[in-house]
């Protein structure tokens, strides 16, 4: 069993906290050697059998570092392909994938259209690299498939975002075939894999967010603390210590329910979603505040503060946005709470 | 939740011995302090014999020794059932037990800790009209006369004083050398020749807490915890108790009452009100952030592994979030909250949310205000540095 902390300090060495949005080819080699793309499979499948909170130990570590690697696709991608019953030479697949093939997902829903002859049309958007993926996983009504990214009837798209740790793109498929070989799952099976993914995205963007607030909010007590005004640290005024330390508050609480979550084997896909809404709340809140007590320097390009509050902002929409997923957890509480 | 088989075993029995001795209807007859004193004097002692009043208590005690998670299941089932809050004797079992346990000598507590399985109640008397925030500005004087201190001044703001049988009484004994230095921690009896207790009327109608008057009472030497002028520490363990398993508590409680805003979101048909969905999801959020971290400092706390700071970070969650509570129900309740109501003494979630909302602010100023929270987080958790000391009056 490998402690949590263990798992914790060895993210640390591998990112050092002072080399932010590290190189992503060279951090996708990194993270393939970690084995971290094995933790969520059981060992029987090849995997390293490690829960959820270890998934989001490395989540929160690699959010610290604003990780521009598409770790977070990935880990869901294996699991998925991990509980397929139908996949063709799926152990060949774990294989593969486990050790940096990348199969790409996309982080928002998409409207994949299913024909009658079988093919797939539609557009998946915001998904994470495309361009140093093999496949897609794609779910459309009833089905779930890898499809090649190679294929003739796909074409992929690059926006250039704001947030430059990491590089979005949308696939559309044209009447794309379905490889039978390549079938993940079908109905319920298929809906039941969405629906597991779906909750393990909010999870992870929600160890995303909470990373990158706790190192936005170390950074910004770090700058309050050496930097001088009015002869004195600018950490020593009032006003500035109780923003930093409702920061903290928000930050803290907001990371106790992500560990219990974690581990609480029967929190519903509208928890993580709830989960992830508050924790992209409060990233937003700590680099919002971040840039404000930096003050001009805050503002220039040279600095590191805007890459938090990019990150940030473009958090608050994945999986999608908190208005949605807040909408949901109340008309959950509604049915969960009456007298 | 999976819990383990004693666990679920535990609560089971709690449940059941609930469903024979939860007081029923207890929140209309809280409307009047002598019925709302009776019936927690009536339900702390059911809580005594049933074994679930003291499960912070050590082992050794009937009912203590129970772990973390056993006292969470105790205080769900507690909260599930919408018992009363044991108000009356909140500060015996909590304050004046974490002081014996920590620093009383052991005739103290073979004297005064069964006395609170008994009934006895405490008062806690250590603020002054000039001494809040600034607890170690205390000015009330204590003067070493024989075998006894004779004391004189004024404490404030001391909850229940009205009920108590005793008090724990924070004294200075010196006013050399720091003023932490000079401060004494005494057990004062209430019915002493020269105590008087008023009580204070608050913004809500309720009278929680009460100015205590000194006139020359008189309190036997032995009756000091800790040595002379060694009370400022001994505080510190007073103090303490109220930031964990309390919050743990009261945090649970808040959890369990959330079906009052579900039943106003019925009562007004704004079940498919996308905005107020919205804001009652976020709310569920940040009370089950509130439990977590309230769970998480009490699991650090048995791990040994209590960071400065920490409690101060539940303190203002709960207390915030207990804030935004009342305010959702004010707000969904409409006019009709403007309109006074009874209230129920001695709650917090009662659902009459304007007196609900002024009674949070009991948990952003007691305790150590959420301003001097905030202080300690930033200075001592973020090494935020202090402003320099000393300021004169020009
Ligand atoms: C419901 C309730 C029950 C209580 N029960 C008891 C009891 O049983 N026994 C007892 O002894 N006391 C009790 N207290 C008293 C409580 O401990 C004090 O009210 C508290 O310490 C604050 O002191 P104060 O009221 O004098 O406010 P002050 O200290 O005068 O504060 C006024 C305002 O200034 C702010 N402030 C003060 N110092 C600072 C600072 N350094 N930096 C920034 N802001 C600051 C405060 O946060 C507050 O907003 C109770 C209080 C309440 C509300």
């Amino acid at each position: 069993m490998i402690e949590l902390s263990e798992l914790r300090d060895a993210a640390q060495k591998a990112f050092p906290a002072d080399e932010l949005i590290p190189d992503r080819d060279e951090s996708w080699k990194l993270i393939a050697e970690m084995g971290w793309l094995m933790m969520p499979l059981p060992e029987e499948s090849g995997g390293l059998g490690l829960g959820r909170d270890a998934v989001t130990a490395i989540n929160l570590e690699l959010g610290r570092v604003l990780s521009s690697a598409p770790l977070v696709p990935a880990l869901l991608t294996v699991q998925a392909i991990g509980a397929s019953e139908s996949l063709v030479d799926r152990d060949s697949w774990i294989e593969r994938t486990c050790s940096g093939e990348y199969v790409a997902l996309n982080l928002l829903p998409g409207d994949i259209a299913l024909a009658d002859a079988g093919t797939l049309s539609g557009t998946l958007p915001a998904v994470p690299d495309a361009d140093m993926a093999s496949h897609v996983l794609v779910f459309a009504k009833g089905l779930s498939a890898l499809v090649p990214l190679d294929a003739p009837s796909i074409s992929v798209s690059e926006r250039k975002l704001w947030d430059e740790s990491r590089r979005l793109f949308d696939i559309t498929l044209d009447n794309c075939a379905v490889d039978e070989s390549l079938m993940l799952a079908r109905d319920d099976a298929s809906h039941d894999i969405a629906n597991r993914l779906h909750g393990e995205l909010q999870l992870a963007l929600a160890a995303d967010c909470l990373g990158g607030a706790n190192a936005a909010l170390d950074m910004t007590v770090e700058y309050l603390r050496t930097r001088k005004q009015f002869s004195r640290p600018l950490a020593m005024f009032q006003a500035l210590k109780h923003r930093c330390a409702d920061l903290k508050t928000h930050i803290a609480a907001t990371e106790a329910l992500l560990w219990s979550r974690a581990v609480d084997a029967d929190a519903s896909v509208t928890d993580l979603g709830a989960l992830k809404a508050l924790a992209a709340d409060v990233y937003r809140f700590v680099t919002e505040e971040a840039i404000q007590l930096h003050g001009g320097i805050g503002l220039t390009d040279e600095h590191q503060c805007h890459l938090f509050m990019k990150r940030a902002m473009l958090n608050l929409s994945l999986g999608g946005s908190g208005d949605e997923l807040k909408e949901r957890a109340g008309r959950q509480a509604l049915e969960t709470y009456s007298a | 939740m999976t819990e383990g088989k004693e666990l679920e075993g535990l609560r089971q029995e709690v449940r059941g011995w609930l469903d024979a001795n939860a007081p029923r209807g207890w929140r209309e007859s809280y409307d009047n302090h002598e019925a709302f004193a009776q019936s927690q004097r009536e339900w702390f002692a059911k809580l005594v014999e049933g074994g679930y009043a003291i499960p912070h208590w050590p082992a050794e005690w009937p009912g203590g020794g129970r772990s973390l998670a056993e006292q969470k299941v105790i205080y769900e089932e507690l909260a599930r059932a919408d018992t009363p809050r044991l108000l009356l004797s909140f500060v015996s079992t909590y304050h004046a037990a974490s002081t014996f346990f920590e620093c009383g000598s052991e005739e103290q507590k073979a004297r005064y800790l069964p006395k609170i399985l008994e009934g006895e109640t405490w008062c806690q008397g250590f603020s002054e009209p000039n001494a809040g925030s600034d607890l170690a500005a205390l000015k009330t004087k204590a003067e070493r006369k024989g075998d006894v201190y004779v004391v004189n001044g004024q404490k404030v703001w001391s909850t229940m004083a009205q009920y108590a049988d005793k008090c724990l009484l924070l004294v200075r004994t010196s006013s050399d050398g720091p003023k932490q230095a000079g401060i004494t921690y005494l057990l004062m009896d209430m019915k002493a020749k020269g105590v008087t207790v008023r009580p204070i009327n608050q913004i809500q109608g309720d009278q929680e807490f009460c100015e205590i008057f000194l006139d020359d009472v008189e309190i036997p030497v032995e009756e000091r915890v800790g040595e002379e002028g060694q009370g400022w520490a001994v505080a510190q363990a007073t103090l303490a108790s109220e930031r964990g398993l309390t919050l743990m508590e009261l945090s649970y409680r808040m959890q369990g009452a959330l079906w009052r805003i579900a039943e106003l979101i019925r009562k007004n048909g704004l079940e498919e009100d996308a905005g107020v969905l919205r804001d009652f999801g976020h709310l569920v959020t940040r009370i089950d952030c509130t439990c977590a971290i309230a769970d998480q400092f009490l699991q650090n706390r048995i791990d040994g592994a209590e960071r400065v700071g920490d409690a101060s970070l539940v303190k203002n969650t709960y207390s915030r979030v207990l804030r935004e509570y009342s305010l959702l129900g004010t707000r969904l309740g409409g006019i009709d909250e403007q309109y006074q109501a009874p209230i129920t003494f001695g709650d917090l979630n009662t659902g009459n949310w304007m007196a609900d909302f002024m009674n949070s602010y009991a948990w952003t100023i007691a305790g150590g205000s959420e301003e001097v929270q905030r202080n300690i987080i930033a200075e001592r958790m973020l090494e935020m540095q202090r402003e320099p000391k000393d300021w004169v009056a020009s």
